[in-house]
């Protein structure tokens, strides 16, 4: 399903760049990403990839350029406002919650739509309750849905790799989001796993979330994005569909010195 | 303005020997990141321990000068030595474990060694002789400056030169350093991580020992639980100078000394405290690194 | 927490907390005097004891400076009692308001801190707050000596008088500050405190507010020690600067460290060898503090983790 072209984005960076002290990590860099795409940002080893992702979730501000999303200006917002405005990421290395449940870990991604007071939770009201009760009951629904419900109550970082990546998904997904950012989704996970990994990918996107996903696993990258940004040195070199950036020569000569596996073929 | 210079005279003192006390924070900081709560006691014990020597009667009474310096030396090896022992008794089983469980060891370390002095010693203020030192001193205008304050200025100054000297141009100071950047990255480069931390726990605290002397010396008494309000003093010196920066240390210890002595000519001795730690919480606020720290960037 | 497998594991061990809160109710009828007063000042910092929990052992930060609140909880009480002749219950209130405002204040500015130059700014509250009580702050605080006469509860025209009734007290306070921990454990603060001790970035991309948060803990944790501070200026009828100092706060943050962080029984375990040893040992006077610190260290070398850590997600 490829979505329309025009109409307003969803997502848009004008210009975004920062520095770190004197390196210039990501310059003038502009894209897009439009509602129910699912958009790509791939680029070597150290292209600046993750720190765009810092910029447009509030970790870090740029120094240049805006950030629009939904028609807001959102450029330098903290991470827990850019989340409010209905954006989620998932990070490179996982973060799960260390010694909690995966329920407990994913009753986490529905922090936003929890309304209890902080004294309605030190007294147990009726109201605070109930509200606890709503709460398990859709992470359990979203636990089912990816297949996580058998270990709701097991310690969520003692699971198997590919499952704490699923659990992480989890507590995004149980937020309703309507952008999601993911960090190298596939980073440690096999073949089949990445196979699977493009079937839920696809199939968030088809119930109403978009998606921007940095990733360097081509099998993912080529089969599952609708358009493609890549950058490199900070700077944007390339831009369209999955077929173009495999033959657009800045972007074969940018991974040209990399591993086979990561040569685009 | 001879006031003023009298002022600046007793306040390079005190910064001298709260700097040679925040050293050892300060180096020990750097290292495992961790604020060694027992080090102010193992400076004051090191008075104390100097006061033993100093009234001991060995060499009888023209002991003079060779009794002085055997104090120092005394006190100094015997704190290092402690130092070392508290390192690998207290704070190295617990490398792997949660920072704050160090912490809680430092604490009680505190505690065992405050306590132990009121053991050995007593729980009452002991005074220092008065005929220790040569009842000297020199006119600057209407200003004067004793002998002990010469004493700790100029050993001071040795003491922190020889420091800076030994940390920037030998290989084992730049080892030092190395660990207090990335301890990982300076074992893979060969560097014995543990030889380091050793070796800053017998300097730091020796370091202090010869500052905690000199506390005794200057102000001619110790007591057992001197430690805290000293090492508090001189932790901050380490903060405001930026914590785990050497020469911080030394800057921080200065400038604290120098406040103390200007604040003590308006203030009362009491509200002297509150303000320093005033201006502790002030500089965090706006600057926690301190003068001379480093803004360290985490990566995400 | 969350509905979890109940094991009958599981289930004996919540039942020993209650069964020992009701073993407590009859110690005034088994134990004489100076032993009652021992237990009710182990409530007392029992309830302080677990405050400190909530700021350091369940929110994660590093706060050396509690002995603050407990001490403005006490003192406000003893003001508004000596001086302006308030009922106790009713300065109850006024002290939980007072100490949780003053610790959202003072945390404001410094929840923002790395860990460390956190505990560093709480012990310079703390140094500072009791260089003020002793320099009689307003002509209020009543100096180094404090103030006397605080009085007793009253009850509908009833004094609470006696050693007994006042353990009462403190033994009903403790078991809804016990109540409240619980509920805080089941409830989204409570999440959301373990989120930012675990990880605080990751905590905010999901939209959690960690300052609002970091400052909630800080007052929460203020309010309890507050009301301790009320019950400890009735207790021992009046209030002085020397029970609030820095060292009160450093051994508050040590029965958590080897109590067991986060950890209810852990705390209350540390709590009672903290202060209810060495009020025991008494007679040991000048080795108790020694053996003290040796036993500190052994304790965090041999089980850094704590005496009795929490239990694994349940």
């Amino acid at each position: 399903m490829t979505p329309p072209a025009g109409g307003t984005p969803l997502l848009a960076l004008d210009g975004v760049g920062i520095s770190f002290g004197g390196l210039r990590a990501v310059d003038d860099l502009t894209f897009s990403v439009a509602p129910g795409e699912i958009k790509g940002l791939i680029g070597p080893n150290g292209a600046g990839k993750t720190t765009v992702f810092n910029m447009i979730t509030g970790v870090y501000e740029p120094t240049d350029g805006r950030i629009h999303f939904a028609g807001e200006d959102i450029t330098g917002r903290p991470p827990h406002r850019v989340a409010g405005s209905g954006i989620l990421r998932t990070f490179q290395t996982i973060r799960l919650f260390a010694g909690m449940t995966v329920l407990e870990n994913v009753l986490a991604g529905q922090h936003l739509r929890t309304r209890q007071t902080w004294w309605q939770s030190l007294l147990a009201t009726p109201a605070q309750r109930r509200e606890e009760a709503e709460l398990v009951d859709r992470t359990m629904t979203t636990l089912e849905r990816l297949d996580l419900a058998t270990v709701a109550h097991e310690t969520a970082t003692s699971l198997p790799y590919g499952m704490q990546r699923r659990v992480e998904l989890a507590r995004t997904l149980v937020a309703d989001p309507k952008l999601l950012i993911l960090d190298e989704p596939a980073a440690g996970l096999n073949d089949k796993e990445s196979s699977a990994l493009n079937e839920t990918i696809r199939s968030i996107r088809d119930s109403g979330i978009t998606i921007l996903l940095v990733e360097h696993d081509m099998n993912v990258v080529m089969n599952v994005t609708d358009s493609i940004v890549v950058i490199n040195f900070g700077k944007k070199i390339a831009e369209g569909g999955p077929a173009e950036i495999q033959s657009d020569p800045a972007v074969i000569e940018a991974y040209l010195g990399q591993d086979d596996e990561e040569a685009i073929a | 303005m001879d006031v003023v210079l009298q002022q600046f005279i007793n306040g390079v003192t005190v910064g001298g020997f709260y700097a040679l006390i925040a050293l050892g924070y300060t180096m020990v900081y750097g290292v495992l990141k961790l604020i060694n709560f027992a080090h102010g006691d193992l400076c004051i014990l090191a008075a104390f321990i100097g006061l033993s020597v100093l009234t001991s009667g060995i060499g009888g009474a023209n002991a003079g000068a060779l009794l002085l310096a055997a104090a120092f030396i005394v006190a100094a090896v015997a704190i290092g030595i402690a130092g070392a022992v508290l390192e690998f008794t207290a704070y190295r089983p617990l490398r792997k474990a949660h920072r704050l469980s160090a912490v809680v060891s430092a604490l009680g370390a505190s505690m065992l060694i405050e306590n132990g002095i009121m053991l050995i010693w007593s729980p009452e203020v002991k005074v220092f002789p008065s005929n220790l030192l040569p009842d000297i001193s020199w006119k600057m205008g209407t200003a004067s400056i004793s002998f002990v304050q010469v004493m700790i200025i100029l050993g001071s100054l040795i003491l922190m030169a020889g420091l800076y000297f030994y940390v920037h141009h030998t290989r084992f100071g730049t080892a030092i350093r190395a660990s207090a950047i990335d301890q990982d990255a300076a074992r893979l480069m060969g560097i014995n991580v543990n030889r380091v931390i050793a070796s800053v726990f017998v300097l730091g605290p020796a370091l202090g020992a010869v500052g905690g002397l000199f506390v005794g010396l200057y102000y001619r008494e110790a007591y057992f639980n001197m430690g805290w309000i000293y090492g508090l003093n001189a932790f901050i010196a380490a903060i405001i100078g930026g914590i785990g920066n050497i020469p911080g240390a030394m800057l921080g210890g200065l400038l604290l000394g120098l406040f103390n002595a200007f604040a003590a000519g308006y203030v009362s001795s009491s509200w002297q405290e509150a303000i320093t730690f005033a201006l502790l919480i002030a500089i965090l606020l706006v600057r926690p690194t301190g003068i001379l720290g480093e803004r360290v960037a985490e990566k995400i | 927490m969350v509905a979890s497998r109940r094991t009958p594991w599981v289930a004996l061990r919540r039942a020993v907390g209650p069964l020992l809160w009701l073993l407590g109710l009859l110690v005034p009828i088994l134990l004489n005097g100076s032993w009652i007063s021992i237990m009710a000042i182990f409530a007392i910092y029992a309830m302080v004891a677990l405050s400190q929990d909530i700021v350091l052992g369940r929110a994660g930060m590093y706060d050396m400076g509690h002995a603050v609140y407990f001490g403005v909880g006490a003192y406000v009480t003893a003001i508004l009692n000596t001086q302006f002749g308030w009922p106790i219950f009713v300065t109850w209130p006024v002290a939980i308001v007072a100490a949780a405002l003053i610790g959202a204040l003072l945390s404001a500015p410094i929840v923002k801190l790395r860990g460390d130059y956190l505990l560093v700014a709480t012990i310079g509250f703390n140094i500072i707050f009791v260089l003020a009580l002793g320099n009689n702050v307003a002509n209020l605080t009543g100096g180094p000596d404090g103030i006397f006469g605080v009085g007793v509860p009253h009850l509908f025209g009833w004094a609470l008088s006696s050693q007994g009734t006042l353990f009462y007290l403190d033994w009903l306070a403790l078991a809804a500050v016990l109540l409240l921990m619980r509920n805080l454990e089941r409830s989204r603060i409570g999440r959301v405190f373990r989120y930012l001790k675990e990880d605080e970035l990751a905590a905010t991309t999901l939209g959690v507010n960690a300052r609002n948060y970091k400052i909630l803990a800080f007052a929460i944790g203020a309010g309890i020690a507050g009301a301790a501070g009320t019950l400890f200026a009735v207790q021992l009828a009046s209030v002085s600067p020397g029970s609030f100092v820095f060292t009160e706060s450093v051994t508050l943050f040590a029965i958590v460290l080897v109590g067991g962080q986060a950890s209810i029984p852990g705390v209350l375990l540390g709590t009672a060898l903290m202060f209810v040893v060495p009020q025991v040992f008494r007679g040991l006077a000048q080795y108790r503090y020694f053996a003290f610190g040796i036993a500190m260290i052994v304790v965090m070398v041999l089980r850094p983790q704590g005496i009795w850590p929490r239990g694994r997600a349940r």
